[in-house]
C-alpha cells in the first residue's frame, strides 16, 4: 500500500518536472525570438508560472515520495511548496510592476506597434 | 516488479539537469544582449525563478535540505529586484 503510494506520488511528480521542463525550454527560446519588450513579458510567464512553479510542487511530490531521503523529505516537500507559492503570488506582481513602470516612463520602444488602447484612452498619440 | 525507485528518480533528475542549463545560456543571451534595461530585468527574473526551481531539483539530488533556503530567499529577492527597478524607472511613489 506504501510503496504503491510512494509510486503514484513519484509519477505524478516526474510529470510535473518534465511539463515544467518543457515550459522552461520554450520560455527561453521565446526570450530571444519575440521582437519587443511588451511580448517578452508573455514569455517571461511561460518561464515563471510554468516553467518554476509547476516543477517546484513536482520536486515536492517527488521528495515525499521518496523513503531513500530519510526523514529530510518532509522538511524537502514543505519547503519545496512555500517556494511554488511564493514564485506564484510574487511573479505576477513583480511582472505587472515592472511593465507599468516600463510603460509609464516610455523607457521601452514599441516596435512594431499595431494598436496602443491606453494611449488611446489617456488621449496621446498611438503608434 | 520491484523497481529501483532511487536510481529512477536520480537518473530523470540527472537528465532534467541538462535542459536547465540549455534555457539558462539562453537567458544569459538576452540579459547580455538586452536592448533596454527592462528587457535585460525581465531576463533576470525569468532566470532566477528557473534557478530556485533547479534548486529545488538539486536539493532532492543532492539528499541535502539546505539549497531549498536558498531557493526561498532567492524567489524573494527577484522581487525585490523588480520593486526597486520599477521605482528607478518612476522615480516616484509607487502605488498611487
Amino acid at each position: 500500500m506504501q510503496e504503491t503510494l510512494n509510486l503514484i506520488l513519484v509519477i505524478i511528480g516526474q510529470i510535473m518536472v518534465a511539463i515544467g521542463l518543457l515550459c522552461d525550454i520554450i520560455a527561453a527560446i521565446l526570450m530571444i525570438r519575440f521582437p519587443n519588450f511588451y511580448v517578452r513579458l508573455h514569455a517571461l510567464t511561460i518561464g515563471s508560472i510554468g516553467g518554476a512553479v509547476v516543477p517546484m510542487i513536482g520536486a515536492g511530490l517527488i521528495a515525499l515520495g521518496s523513503p531513500f531521503l530519510g526523514d529530510h523529505r518532509w522538511y524537502l516537500a514543505g519547503g519545496a511548496f512555500v517556494a511554488a507559492f511564493f514564485t506564484f503570488i510574487l511573479g505576477g506582481a513583480g511582472t505587472h510592476a515592472i511593465s507599468r513602470a516600463a510603460y509609464r516612463s516610455k523607457t521601452v520602444v514599441l516596435d512594431p506597434c499595431y494598436v496602443d488602447h491606453l494611449a488611446e484612452d489617456k488621449g496621446e498619440k498611438t503608434c | 516488479m520491484v523497481i529501483d525507485i532511487e536510481s529512477w528518480i536520480s537518473s530523470f533528475l540527472m537528465f532534467s539537469i541538462t535542459i536547465y542549463i540549455t534555457s539558462f545560456s539562453l537567458y544569459l543571451v538576452r540579459i547580455i544582449k538586452g536592448p533596454t534595461l527592462p528587457d535585460m530585468v525581465i531576463a533576470i527574473d525569468a532566470l532566477g525563478y528557473d534557478l530556485a526551481a533547479f534548486f529545488i531539483v538539486l536539493s532532492v539530488l543532492f539528499r541535502s535540505p539546505i539549497l531549498i533556503i536558498c531557493a526561498i530567499v532567492l524567489t524573494l529577492w527577484i522581487y525585490a529586484l523588480d520593486i526597486y527597478v520599477a521605482k528607478y524607472l518612476e522615480h516616484k511613489e509607487l502605488g498611487d
